[in-house]
């Protein structure tokens, strides 16, 4: 795709050389050690001793002769320097199962950027209240090179970096990044079509027309009855390229797609990283877990949904009615009964593919977990519902819910580790996005549900 | 005043139409006996200036006019227009002139269309016209201009239609006009602009206009979601700016600068500069902008700042095929696409350098309002 020559080139553009000494300061540097040089040795020559000698004049000739060093110190980096890669370098043909999983969690303004040798995670948080992470596994990339600082010393050695690399983070804004990557197949398509126009041979071909409808994302495979082959076009190539990169730590973060002729380069500000603390969700307090398919989620949650709630209960229990999301209307605050609207699984237990609940209600020595959350954040997910095969939803003991979805990508290898959810990676092309949501917080006889809802805060020995 | 035509090439004549469409409904043609020309002046935005030789969209033309070198100015709707040509696509013949109808000057569009054997009885669709409904008898009065005259909510359908039997169908589409007198059209003027300092041969505009819409989405999605920017800071970046530049040395660069970002799409050197013809030159080749620029070297960039969804409006051009765009840049000052259309019938397409005024040959002119910095 790129010669190494141009490889050296936007490394060399990436990393730009710096001295130790800058080019500003090198005369001011210099000058001084020549005025020290200067000043020692006029007062060594006022009084010539024995005790001068290693106090005056051996000071004078190092200064005199460090001058001319001075610029030569910051020729010996260089070479080293200029060839030095950037801090991360993803290569793909396809920008769009990046796209896909990233605008799952496309509810916020600025995401949270972390690169790690393993992958790009992004963080997405609203109000603290929710948070969304997704993963783009580094095997979504043709190639992926990082080159993380090691943890405490800049060494130059390779070696040492690969040890303990510091994850480099930063935000960028979201809306901007995923507008980007949707000019990624724009030119090619739009190549094709203005050929397709031409040419009434093609237009009249309905496999072609197919292909480039469907086309949207780019990356189309090239075989023997594409178009290039039929119009043996060499100026434009069908598959371009997107390169991600960070050159260096506070630089912009810049998208380059190359296709069809066309390039275009993004340079996304980056902002300091906020690093939002992580909703605490404890693993080791499951009060429930249940695994089904995410279809099944999005539809319950469009079925209540459509009274346009403000709040969302979901209720576990070992009995029927196993799982139960119940949404009230915007009167719920007041405690006025407002409209509500009820999905149970009671019937449908078949369609929960693992079930286990582990809370415990100790005032009525049920088992079950019972939590109510903002439904506008619930509904932030259903980007995520859609293009995830599976949901799988946690709930801790102090009330905190986490949805893991499991999304099948096209061209993903083996999978990474979830996205910092403690659940390992899956199999091949499987990439997960991580949502966390905190509850509203429950006191006592707030819900008029006769079920006694309100008894679950207990639960966790809060 | 007569005016009568048979239509051909309907398909670029409807294009045509569409493309000026996007930016002005109401558009001024004058008609004389070699030319017809459309041309559209928004209140804000871009003006169109097409000249189409008479022979690209008519054919059996008949022109008389009081008017001095036969000349008649009309002021027509480019809605029913464009609605009338889409109903004339698949005709075998269309023809149009010019009429009066109770006092009302129209422009009434004939369409003559061949239906092959009917397979099965479709129902009422909107998008067939029905026989029945020939609007051959004038003695309509529904003079509303902006009926379609040939949808009857309840046609009638003659038993003949079991017969698998050719039949002629004749659609009747009226567009009401304005003839105008030619003074008031006397003191519009197609602008003058100085020597460009660069021109060059755009790639294909659905690439082009692909690229300009992301940028014009991205810069409205990022401007909304920052919350801080000032009323009237948010206006502005509702209607954000686009930076075009290109060189003379076969580059175009498309730029947008935002808070949150710096985008830029290159076409790097793929273009084509054409060559000017001497000829047709105001100065000699050697001192013209063009030549400096060329002189300067790739990184001499002429540049003109857009509006990003006018741009987009004029770009939909592209929708005429096998057109060939050149556009010429005053550096921060105007930009001008001229656009040269491919007759259908015409394999010698029309020369690149020559002609830059487009008289007698089909070219689009697009005068796009550029912003100052």
């Amino acid at each position: 795709m790129d010669s190494p020559l141009l490889e050296v080139w936007h490394g060399a553009s990436a990393s730009p050389f710096l001295p130790t000494i800058g080019k500003g300061t090198q005369f001011p540097v210099a000058f001084l050690l020549l005025l020290i040089g200067f000043t020692l040795t006029g007062a060594f020559t006022l009084n010539r001793s024995i005790i001068n000698l290693p106090l005056l004049g051996i000071p004078a000739s190092l200064a005199f002769a460090y001058v001319p060093v001075v610029p030569r110190l910051n020729m010996s980096q260089p070479t080293q320097d200029a060839s030095g890669p950037p801090l991360f370098r993803a290569v793909t043909s396809s920008t769009r199962p990046l796209y896909q999983l990233l605008k799952a969690i496309g509810f916020t303004n600025k995401i949270h950027v972390e690169i790690t040798p393993e992958g790009l995670r992004f963080g997405a948080d609203h109000a603290r209240v929710m948070q969304g992470a997704a993963h783009w596994n580094k095997n979504l990339f043709a190639s992926y090179i990082t080159n993380l600082p090691p943890a405490p010393a800049n060494n130059d050695d390779d070696d040492a970096a690969t040890d303990d690399p510091e994850p480099v983070s930063f935000q960028i804004s979201l809306p901007a990044f995923l507008e980007t990557l949707q000019i990624f197949g724009v030119a090619d398509v739009a190549a094709r079509q203005s050929r397709l126009d031409i040419d009434p041979l093609a237009r009249g071909n309905p496999r072609l027309n197919n292909q480039h409808r469907t086309g949207g994302g780019g990356g189309h495979g090239s075989d023997a009855f594409s178009l290039q082959t039929l119009h043996g076009s060499s100026t434009t190539s069908s598959n371009g390229t997107c390169i991600l990169s960070y050159p260096s730590d506070g630089g912009p973060f810049s998208i380059i797609l190359d296709e069809a002729g066309v390039k275009t380069t993004c340079n996304l500000t980056t902002y300091l990283p906020e690093t939002p603390e992580d909703i605490p969700f404890d693993v080791e307090d499951l009060s429930f877990k249940v695994i089904m398919q995410a279809r099944y989620l999005l539809d319950a949650l469009a079925e209540v949904g459509s009274i346009s709630p403000e709040r969302l209960t979901i209720a576990v229990s070992r009995k029927e009615p196993y799982l139960r999301f119940r949404t009230s209307g915007s009167h719920s605050g007041t405690g006025a009964p407002g409209v509500e609207s009820t999905v149970d699984f009671k019937r449908g237990r078949d369609l929960l593919e693992t079930f286990s609940v582990r809370a415990v209600d100790r005032a009525k020595g049920e088992r079950r977990w019972s939590q109510t959350f903002k439904f506008d954040t619930i509904k932030a997910a259903t980007e995520a519902m859609k293009i995830a095969s599976k949901v799988s939803l946690r709930g801790d003991g102090q009330g905190v819910l986490s949805m893991q979805f499991m999304v099948e990508v096209e061209g993903a290898g083996g999978g990474g580790g979830g996205a910092g959810g403690g659940v390992p990676g899956g199999g091949v092309g499987l990439s997960f996005l991580d949502f966390r949501f905190v509850p509203y917080a429950t006191d006592g006889d707030e819900e008029s549900d006769t079920e006694g809802e309100g008894d679950d805060v207990d639960m966790g020995d809060v | 005043m007569r005016f009568k035509t048979e239509l051909k090439n309907i398909r670029t004549f409807s294009r045509l139409v569409a493309a000026l469409n996007t930016l002005e409904k109401i558009a001024w043609v004058r008609l004389d006996d070699d030319t017809v020309r459309f041309t559209v002046i928004p209140d804000t935005g871009s003006q169109v200036w097409a000249s189409f030789s008479v022979d690209t969209i008519f054919d059996s033309y008949h022109i008389q006019s009081a008017e001095a070198s036969n000349t008649i100015n009309l002021e027509l709707p480019l809605g029913p227009l464009q609605r009338a040509l889409k109903s004339a696509l698949n005709s075998n013949h269309a023809s149009l002139r010019l009429t009066k109808r109770d006092g009302i000057p129209m422009l009434s569009m004939t369409i003559h269309t061949m239906t092959k054997d009917a397979p099965s009885r479709r129902g009422n669709n909107p998008k067939t016209t029905d026989p029945m409904d020939r609007n051959d008898d004038y003695d309509d009065a529904d003079n509303d201009p902006f009926s379609e005259t040939n949808n009857s909510l309840y046609p009638q359908e003659s038993l003949e239609l079991t017969h698998k039997r050719e039949r002629e169908k004749v659609i009747t589409q009226d567009i009401p006009v304005r003839v105008l007198h030619p003074d008031t059209v006397e003191t519009i003027m197609q602008p003058k602009v100085r020597e460009p300092d660069v021109h060059i041969l755009l790639p294909p505009l659905v690439q082009l206009k692909g690229i300009s819409d992301r940028f014009t989405k991205l810069a409205i999605t990022t401007a909304s979601a920052s919350s801080s920017s000032s009323s009237s800071a948010r206006k502005e970046a509702l209607n954000p700016k686009l930076e075009i530049s290109a060189n003379m040395h076969g580059s175009l660069r498309l730029r947008l600068v935002a808070d949150t970002l710096d985008i830029t799409s290159v076409w790097d050197g793929c273009l084509e500069n054409p060559e000017l013809d001497p000829a047709q030159l105001t100065v000699p080749i050697e001192e013209h902008p063009s030549t400096k620029y060329r002189e300067a070297g790739p990184e001499k960039w002429a540049t003109v700042r857009v509006d990003g969804k006018d741009w987009s409006r004029v770009l939909s051009v592209g929708r005429l095929e096998g057109s060939r765009v050149i556009a010429c840049f005053t550096h921060e000052h105007a930009l001008i696409l001229y656009v040269y259309v491919r007759r259908a019938d015409d394999d010698d397409f029309p020369g690149v350098g020559a002609g830059r005024d487009g008289d007698g040959e089909d070219v689009v002119t697009y005068y796009v309002t550029g912003y100052s910095p």
